[in-house]
């Protein structure tokens, strides 16, 4: 838990330093007396670094021997797995549409929920992404991606 | 009686209005009744199906999500001892007993009862403060409005209640992704590096979806995992509505959740759990069989259950009249009438009253529909306990794309939602609260846009800030919110250290 929080307080207050300098970019005020654009996200760089330097110099004090929420290594891998997915989903999805990769990307997130019955995978996969597809096609009037390759 | 009133009640009574409200009941039945779904998932989820709608039944259906997922959180918690929501963590203290004993169908009478009870009472509040807050809150100027704005976001101090140093990092982080866009005042755009996507700045309920559903599905996975994917719940659990005798003694723990739970309601940041919790407590030390509490009463039941239902009128009171959330689920329902065009805020009662009456009434028949729901199709909905999470699951996922996709058919916005599933799994990761940065994508605009109103108006004099007696009067309640969590650790470690 000590690492962790040292490491993430760390790359917050470099995120604070470059949030800074992306501000500096920011086109000052034009009218006087007036706070500019830059205004609020200097308040927010400041305020950011300070908390982010209070967690760093309070995580230096935390016992090393302390051990924060963590899971099994084993009960890690289906939201990894179920994190692929979605992330190989959402790449092909401009290509393949809502259809075509949601009924593989359903038949993927039912395996790694430990389905196991293909009939059921199978049917559900494909009728569950069918009925959502009508529904906002018919029902709410919200064309969903066809995907460039099959248009 | 005043036009306003008149018209909101007839547009809430309409047969879309009422079938959106009963379907939103049932819906808020099913989803806060399934361990691991949130509320605030559930609305997040059926959100956008609600685009599309009128604003009307769009909110009617939302906040029967709110209703009925609030009192379906106490089934799960009274059979199976896992509550569905946090807010029915007091309830499964007594109501699991019950159902161990075989008085499952007592219990859940009792619980239905209850919320019912709470719900209809912060109803009556709802309506008779809520208007003349709003007028009260008409006076307000700029400084006022960032007091009001500011003390809102104070509240991420309870929020944060393991610790305030995270508590604020996250609702920094908020406040730093609202700067992304135009210049609330001089339209200039920052922080877009040239992207046209990022011109309109993140819209909060991409942002909303990615942070609350990912995390949520990962949990699941998780707990699939450890123990496997589905409950079993006993539907046999005989009558459900109350005896005369029963009625007798809920009255007064009834009484204390409806009283508790509309106030802590109104308090924003303090939400459900608390209130059912510190009902649960009262209703011991003054109720006859005190002393049995958590063997299985049913005093023990009924006050948790009446407050964390009159939480929620409660926490619409702040919201319609202020733009303050009361809790996260406000948050988003505040996200949804902003969809459609309505700003909640005094204003709201102002320019389009009779939507304000509307949404009022909705909640009164959010209630009605609620309690219908739960007593007839109790049996069918304990069924629900058992659909296996590998459907439910996926779908909840392919929702999560498409909700995200048709906000502005963007896939853009896809990809936002993904990466504030990210965000948000790593502030899980390493426990940094998710809500204060909620709440810092609500209000964080308004926060920017009153504070520098305010300072261009007095010509860059902060003083501004401490010559209003409201705006005086909110930074007060800041400096408080802000100091609270302190002042109680102080004190409990003052209590902890005496003999």
């Amino acid at each position: 838990m000590r690492a962790k929080n040292i490491g993430a307080s760390v790359f917050m207050m470099a995120f604070a330093v470059l949030y800074g300098y992306l501000t500096t970019g920011l086109p000052e005020r034009t009218l006087p007396n007036t706070p500019g654009p830059p205004f609020m996200p200097w308040i927010l760089t400041i305020c950011l670094f300070t908390v982010s330097a209070i967690w760093f110099f309070g995580s230096l004090k935390i016992s090393s021997g302390l051990k924060g929420i963590s899971e099994k290594k084993e009960y890690l891998l289906l939201p990894v797995a179920a994190l692929g997915l979605f992330l190989v989903f959402l790449v092909m999805l401009p290509y393949l549409g809502y259809l075509a990769g949601g009924i593989p990307f359903f038949a993927g997130l039912m395996l790694v929920s430990g389905e196991r019955r293909p009939p059921w995978i199978i049917f559900f996969s494909i009728a569950i992404p069918v009925v959502i597809f009508y529904l906002f096609r018919e029902g709410f009037q919200i064309l969903l991606p066809r995907g460039e390759w099959l248009d | 009686m005043n036009l306003d009133i008149y018209q909101g009640f007839l547009q809430a009574i309409q047969p879309t209005s009422l079938l959106g409200t009963a379907i939103g009941a049932f819906l808020g039945l099913t989803v806060g009744m399934i361990p691991g779904m949130t509320i605030s998932a559930g609305i997040i989820i059926v959100l956008p199906l609600t685009f599309v709608l009128p604003p009307a039944i769009s909110i009617s259906l939302l906040l029967g999500l709110y209703s009925g997922g609030m009192m379906g959180g106490s089934f799960s918690a009274i059979l199976l001892n896992i509550p569905g929501t946090p807010s029915s963590s007091a309830t499964a203290m007594d109501g699991h007993p019950m159902a161990q004993r075989g008085e499952a169908g007592r219990a859940l009478g009792a619980a239905i009862l209850a919320s019912f009870a709470g719900g209809l009472f912060s109803f009556i509040c709802l309506y008779f403060i809520a208007p003349s807050l709003a007028e009260l809150a008409l006076q307000f100027r700029a400084a006022d409005l960032f007091g009001v704005v500011f003390f809102g976001l104070t509240v991420i101090c309870s929020f944060a209640a393991k610790s305030i140093v995270k508590g604020l990092l996250s609702g920094l982080i908020g406040l730093i992704l609202v700067t992304i866009g135009l210049d609330p005042i001089m339209g200039n755009p920052r922080f877009t590096f040239g992207d046209p996507n990022l011109l309109s700045g993140i819209h909060f309920l991409t942002a909303m979806i990615g942070l609350f559903a990912i995390p949520q599905l990962m949990e699941n996975l998780i707990d699939i995992a450890k123990m496997g994917g589905s409950f079993h719940a006993e539907s046999s659990f005989g009558r459900v509505f109350p005896s005369l005798a029963d009625l007798k003694l809920m009255r007064l723990p009834i009484a204390i959740g409806a009283f508790i739970g509309t106030f802590i309601g109104i308090l924003p940041g303090a939400g459900g759990p608390i209130a059912a919790f510190i009902s649960y407590d009262y209703a011991k030390k003054t109720c006859v069989n005190g002393g049995d509490f958590g063997k299985g009463t049913i005093e023990g039941v009924a006050a948790p259950e009446a407050a964390n239902n009159a939480v929620t009128g409660g926490a619409l009171i702040p919201m319609m009249t202020l733009g303050i959330p009361g809790d996260p689920v406000t948050a988003i329902l505040i996200g949804a009438l902003l969809v459609h065009g309505l700003a909640p805020g005094p204003l709201l009662f102002m320019e389009q009253a009779d939507f304000a009456y509307t949404i009022i009434f909705s909640f009164f028949w959010a209630n009605i529909f609620t309690f219908i729901i739960a007593l007839s199709s109790l049996r069918l909905l304990v069924k629900v306990l058992e659909t296996p999470k590998s459907i439910l699951l996926p779908t909840i996922a392919l929702l999560c794309v498409i909700g995200s996709y048709a906000l502005r058919n963007s896939f853009f916005d896809v990809y936002v939602m993904f990466f504030f599933g990210l965000l948000g799994l790593s502030m899980k990761w390493l426990s940094i609260p998710v809500v204060p940065l909620l709440l810092a994508l609500v209000l964080g605009k308004q926060l920017e846009e009153h504070l520098r109103v305010s300072l261009t108006s007095s010509k860059g004099d902060v003083t501004v800030f401490f010559t209003s007696p409201f705006s005086v009067f909110f930074l007060c309640l800041s400096l408080l919110s802000i100091a609270w969590p302190f002042i109680s650790e102080w004190r409990k470690r003052k209590a902890a250290a005496a003999p």
